[in-house]
């Protein structure tokens, strides 16, 4: 079989698999990031490395819902604040600090809630961010890969008000090419349940009657206009 | 009704669509990969805002080509010279600028064998364009990945008056809907993107037949397997380049 289109089939196989194991937890996250919304709050997501394409599959997004925001690494090493290396060697992961520096570059509230996504969920950064959000009573929603969790007995659930399953196999290797192994599914994964999550948020908006605060590509005439109308509400809260 | 249901329906629809309608463009550019990593070439990945993704998804993860780089916007503060209140300036929008791209291509270590994938979902922004003009004076091969709806939709910004799919030596149309995202709604954003999720694909989809033709010619494919020894070679062997 072409290895092209084994490796579509394998992610429509997977996509399905993970909406039917997980649509009610689907549907609950939405109505908790809908939730946090409402009354003005940002999600504030995070991701330990791969785990990053979910963060920007919500933020700041053409189709997607104005009031998420990224904590990006990147974005301290801009400001001088954390060296690269330190993202490529992973140390930074184990840097409580970036907590603190987060909180130095970005316009963080009480009212936000967080989503944080890690393959293992067992980084101390991530870890503590979890724990610092649950001590000041703010929601907590976790994304790991649940067989590489449990392998590493992660911490990062014990923080969590609800979770979703990456549903790939450990490693995340869907392809034997003649002993070969490559193909992750992940990170693909991840981006389809943050488009339904992004669907249920929509429709949690409009079943109330309130219209929701989506989103049109940058890349589209008028585009500015509306997205500033939705985002300069929040300031420097969101984007 | 909008929901994950009908976002699951769609996608997987647009799934099978994307793959029939570019399944001998993606052979194609494999090819072009495989020729390119049996040289000893380098694929060099750039893309604008939420592009980028297609590089990262193949990219610093066991069973992943080493022989990628990504070209990273934020090589412009943090190797460039530009100055980080510019380049994050939310008014006027940094990659919309035309005539700044030779700052970042000059950056790296290109050589002759390299070939470029320039990704982007409207391929009218300055510097896509200017990243995949200056890689074909310069005799790369270049790779576009675009939504052709989009960009046939909205006028170019590029003082060339030139869209980025008139650049690729072979244009991989992701199929993605004008404006990327998916679904209609009452108001007038429609909702839900789709192309990371396509971007993914398509790169997932290049990597893995990448590797089997190279193990097809006889040349051990150049990816992290999670033994130490054998990824610290093969990150030594292109240190400086990927």
């Amino acid at each position: 079989m072409d290895i092209k289109k084994a490796y579509f089939d394998l992610i429509k196989d997977r996509v399905s698999d993970a909406y039917e194991r997980q649509k009610d937890q689907i549907r609950a996250v939405a109505e908790m990031f809908s939730a946090c919304m409402e009354n003005k709050g940002v999600v504030q997501l995070f991701g330990v490395r791969h785990g990053e394409e979910f963060v920007n599959e919500l933020n700041y997004r053409a189709g997607g819902i104005a009031p998420f925001h990224g904590l990006k690494l990147k974005e301290l090493v801009l400001k001088e604040l954390l060296k690269q290396e330190e993202i490529d060697s992973g140390a930074v992961y184990e840097d409580l600090s970036v907590i603190d520096k987060f909180a130095q570059i970005y316009d963080l509230d009480d009212r936000d809630m967080y989503c944080l996504v890690s393959f293992y969920g067992n980084e101390p950064l991530i870890v503590e961010l979890a724990s610092r959000a649950k001590e000041k009573g703010q929601k907590v929603v976790a994304v790991v890969n649940k067989k590489s969790y449990d392998l590493c007995a992660g911490k990062l659930l014990d923080y969590a008000d609800l979770y979703l399953d990456m549903d790939a196999d450990e490693p995340d290797l869907a392809l034997d090419i003649d002993g070969i192994r490559t193909g992750q599914l992940s990170s693909t994964v991840c981006n389809v349940i943050a488009q339904m999550i992004t669907a249920e948020i929509y429709n949690c908006f409009v079943s109330k009657g309130k219209e929701a605060p989506v989103l049109l590509s940058a890349n589209i005439k008028g585009a500015d206009v509306h997205n500033n109308s939705l985002t300069d509400p929040y300031g420097r809260r969101v984007r | 009704m909008i929901d994950a249901l009908r976002f699951k329906e769609e996608i997987s629809a647009l799934l099978d669509q994307l793959y029939d309608s570019q399944k001998d463009n993606l052979e194609a550019v494999a090819q072009a990969m495989k020729e390119c990593i049996e040289k000893d070439g380098v694929v060099h990945v750039f893309g604008s805002g939420h592009s980028v993704g297609l590089g990262i998804d193949i990219k610093n993860r066991t069973g992943a080509l080493v022989p990628i780089h990504i070209m990273e916007m934020s090589d412009f503060v943090t190797k460039g010279g530009v100055p980080v209140d510019e380049f994050m300036d939310k008014k006027n929008i940094f990659e919309r600028k035309p005539g700044v791209a030779n700052k970042l291509y000059d950056l790296y270590d290109i050589k002759p064998q390299d070939i470029f994938f320039v990704i982007s979902n409207s391929g009218i922004n300055g510097i896509v364009i200017d990243i995949a003009d200056l890689a074909k004076r310069n005799g790369h091969k270049v790779v576009i990945i675009t939504s052709m709806k989009h960009t046939l939709a909205e006028e170019p910004r590029h003082p060339s008056g030139k869209k980025l799919y008139e650049f690729g030596d072979i244009v991989i149309d992701n199929n993605g809907p004008h404006g990327d995202a998916l679904i209609e709604t009452d108001g007038v954003a429609k909702v839900c993107s789709v192309s990371s999720i396509c971007n993914n694909c398509i790169a997932q989809a290049l990597s893995a037949r990448t590797v089997e033709l190279l193990k097809e010619d006889g040349y051990e494919p150049p990816i992290l397997t999670g033994d130490r020894q054998h990824d610290d070679a093969l990150i030594k062997k292109y240190e400086g380049r990927a």
